[in-house]
């Protein structure tokens, strides 16, 4: 035991100071490409921007984790987020017209609206993961197959609606969340400007979330029982643990964080909906989760270097318009391939990942 | 393979192939049945009457067949599906989920017009060869990019081929923003690519077919598909050099060479002539090409490659059972490759047919393609990945492309719609566990032996 603790610490070690190499590496390519226009100020407001972008692909990757720490493996992650994107778009404009309407004062309206919409786009992206819970858990589908119908019904559902409601003539909207700090830890120098200033209420949560994630699974018996069931369901069951409960709990949880993931769009980042906005993040989340291991700090790593490669390209593509504008938004991709490549099968999934359980 | 042998001295039971058939239809049906069902609820919840139900889908019947041209295009709509469902099937055999045909379709399309534009001067009987293969050929190298990171890494394909796809729409952005853009046209599209390598509408074939050149072409490809049938036919026995089987594969062959050769010659001779007595397409604004029919003989090659060759069992036991394969001394890390590889090479097919026969400019604009890819996801396992089972579904997709739009003008349901019933079709097919559950069936008697389609990560 003591020995695989100490393989896995030093796996760790060697993964934050591949991931410090690469930065200081792609830091200095990007000032090389750039002209060395950045300067402290800029390196701050790239990483806080590193953050924001990395929200989504972080709060995927825990669906992911959540999901496949019992077992069940996700990829309707972008489906669930694509949902929730479109529905927190379609509530915040048709509540706040709604409210509006009833003579309801405009910043109360567009706050009313706006927390409303992000509770029905978590709770429309739950359902989804309802649908995959169901299919994959009581049916025992295929969960890859199953991810795929969510992905594909999301698609259907997304641009049904979209044609059909919030193409044209859209009434004016309330907009996104206002950005905020938070009291006293926006005070530290450095971190304060880079971690607490500026970001929105989904950004502050996923930070949030991901020390209840790795406290709740590592130390709490809930986690316990979830890697049980992610790691030898049979004796789990033996035990007492209700082996399908813990699932649908934690696919229901996991639907709920990439709700937030695709809240995260038409809430926080545009305040536009179209059907491709989500980008293939899903996936990339669960690149991330890949990388980290199936754990809540690695996974947040993996998300924070796609943020990084995101804002970086972003950048670019502002500082050098000679560049055409694709070949950055290649990067990204480019990247979580590269990432995936290099970590896979160093990482090791749950033991039962993918496979549903038979009672006997 | 003996079953067949001795399905073929048995008398044909033609009441137990029907029994059986009816039986393989009657999941993908229901599944339909029960696809269109939910379709109809959202129709009736989101407009809030019964009758638009029905305008929708009178709608769409209309638009798939019956308006003007509008046999024609269904089976121009069809025409990608069948290759891109062959493609996922390939893989799906083989354990591999290819989620990334879409960005594959686009490759094949780029590498088809950049060749199409780049050699101008060639004949017909080379280009047109030429930009299928280049088409093929990008498709199967991007394709096979994730397979062999999938062999050599472990990284899932699924998310290496998702990655690939979103690079690919970049990717074809930039080719036709800027190194093959038509300076000319106010649309953002690149240059038309030579007449030669055009794929042939129906209307155009007794035009094309006075050129020598090209009859001889049609000649060859109907020699080849003489040859494959003649050489199915005859059995050879290649255990033999000498003796009186070996007499009797000689004279086979000869039997084989000899119809192979009538065929191509009466071919040239006679199909020149033929076509301009009377050919049954003459509207030239008809789209149907000839992408059909090498969508059929897609199928049926695919049929061959993967229950009649050794790489084809290999590919079927490597997904039912790696370990068992790896046991038998398959190469799996080849196997990988190659069926990425195979099934890349048929969604580029799928992009190179789209954008040479189909597109009005013969070129490729932005914003290309539109989803055949992921479509032909529930297409595969709506036909449980059977080449003929794909011919028939690719029909009943593009019929529904192809309505769509007249359904949306007729009764204002968006043609998303199609999707969203696609979409619960494959729900259906996925887990036929739903469909008994919903319709309060019992379980079948004999457990469903079926090989898992796709395997977890790791």
């Amino acid at each position: 035991m003591r020995d695989l603790i100490g393989r896995k610490g030093a796996r760790q070690i060697v993964s934050i100071v591949f991931i410090v190499t690469g930065a200081v590496l792609v830091y200095s390519l990007f000032d090389v490409i750039i002209g060395g226009k950045c300067d402290s100020k800029c390196v701050i407001g790239t990483l806080n921007q590193a953050i924001r972008y990395a929200a989504p692909v972080a709060l995927a990757a825990y669906c992911g984790l959540m999901c496949e720490r019992a077992a069940v493996i996700n990829i309707g992650i972008e489906g669930m987020m694509l949902t929730a994107a479109m529905v927190g778009y379609g509530v915040n404009v048709y509540v706040f017209t709604w409210l509006k309407a009833g003579g309801m004062e405009p910043t109360l309206a567009g706050d009313v609206s706006r927390w409303g919409a992000l509770a029905l786009a978590v709770l429309s992206s739950g359902l989804m993961a309802l649908l995959h819970g169901i299919v994959s858990i009581r049916f025992k589908a295929d969960q890859i197959i199953s991810g795929t119908v969510i992905n594909i019904l999301a698609l259907g559902i997304t641009g049904y609606f979209y044609r059909q409601y919030l193409a044209q003539n859209i009434p004016p909207g309330p907009g996104t969340f206002a950005p905020f700090d938070i009291p006293l830890l926006a005070q530290i120098p450095i971190l304060g400007p880079i971690i607490f200033q500026g970001q929105k209420p989904i950004v502050y949560f996923m930070m949030a979330v991901t020390l209840l994630i790795h406290y709740t699974l590592f130390f709490t018996p809930w986690g316990l029982r979830t890697r049980a069931v992610g790691e030898n369901p049979r004796a789990a069951d033996t035990l007492g643990i209700d082996v399908l409960r813990v699932r649908y709990v934690n696919v229901l949880l996991g639907g709920a964080l990439a709700g937030f993931a695709g809240a995260w769009f038409t809430l926080e980042a545009v305040d536009v909906f179209n059907p491709q906005m989500t980008n293939g993040l899903g996936f990339i989340g669960l690149a991330a989760m890949i990388f980290g291991n199936w754990s809540p700090f690695g996974a947040l790593a993996g998300a924070l270097i796609f943020g990084l490669g995101n804002t970086i390209t972003t950048t670019i593509s502002i500082f050098r318009p000679d560049i055409p504008s694709q070949i950055p938004q290649m990067l990204p991709y480019v990247l979580t391939i590269l990432v995936l490549t290099g970590f896979v099968g160093r990482a090791i999934p749950p033991a039962a990942d993918g496979q549903p359980y038979e009672k006997q | 393979m003996s079953s067949i042998a001795e399905g073929r001295a048995a008398r044909t039971d033609w009441r137990a192939i029907l029994l059986r058939t009816l039986d393989v239809l009657s999941m993908p049906a229901l599944a339909m049945l029960l696809g269109f069902l939910g379709g109809a609820i959202i129709i009736w919840i989101t407009s809030g009457s019964i009758e638009t139900i029905g305008a929708a889908y009178a709608g769409m019947i209309n638009g798939a067949f019956f308006k003007q041209r509008g046999f024609s295009e269904t089976l121009v709509a069809m025409t990608p599906y069948v290759f891109l469902g062959l493609g996922l099937a390939i893989g799906f055999k083989a354990g591999l989920f290819n989620i990334g045909v879409e960005g594959q379709f686009y490759i094949g399309a780029i590498s088809a017009v950049w060749t199409g534009i780049a050699f101008p001067g060639l004949p017909a009987i080379i280009h047109l060869p030429l930009v299928i293969l280049a088409g093929a050929l990008g498709g199967a190298i991007w394709a096979g990019i994730p397979g062999f990171l999938k062999a050599r890494t472990g990284a899932h394909e699924v998310i290496t081929t998702m990655m690939m796809n979103y690079i690919a729409f970049r990717f074809a952005e930039l080719v036709v923003s800027l190194p093959l853009r038509d300076p000319l046209s106010t649309a953002v599209q690149t240059l038309r690519v030579s007449p030669n390598a055009e794929l042939w509408s129906l209307w155009q074939i007794p035009e094309r077919l006075s050129d020598p050149l090209n009859a001889l072409g049609v000649a060859l490809f109907f020699a080849l598909g003489a040859f494959v049938i003649a050489r199915w036919r005859a059995s050879f026995d290649p255990s033999t050099r000498s003796g009186q089987a070996f007499a009797q594969d000689a004279r086979r062959r000869a039997v084989v060479g000899g119809i192979v050769l009538a065929t191509g010659v009466i071919a040239f001779l006679a199909l020149p002539p033929l076509v301009k007595i009377g050919w049954l397409f003459n509207d030239k604004y008809d789209r149907l090409h000839i992408g059909i029919i090498l969508a059929l003989a897609a199928a049926a090659a695919v049929w061959w490659l993967m229950y009649k060759t050794t790489l084809g069992f290999e590919m079927r036991t490597v997904g039912a059972n790696p370990n068992a394969a790896r046991y038998a001394g398959i190469n799996i890390s080849r196997n990988i490759i190659l069926t990425m590889a195979l099934s890349g090479a048929l969604a580029g097919i799928a992009g190179t047919i789209e954008v040479l026969g189909v597109s009005i400019c013969r070129c490729l604009p932005l914003f290309f393609s539109s989803g055949y890819g992921f479509d032909s996801i529930a297409l595969a396992l709506l036909a449980k990945n059977n080449p003929l089972g794909i011919v028939g579904g690719a029909f009943l997709w593009g019929a529904m492309r192809n309505g769509a739009d007249l359904m949306e003008l007729n009764s204002g349901v968006s043609k998303y719609i199609i999707s969203l019933i696609q979409g619960l079709v494959l729900l259906f097919v996925a887990a036929p566990a739903v469909v008994r559950y919903l319709l309060r069936m019992r379980a079948p008697s004999q457990a469903e032996a079926e090989a898992p389609l796709t395997r977890g990560w790791g």
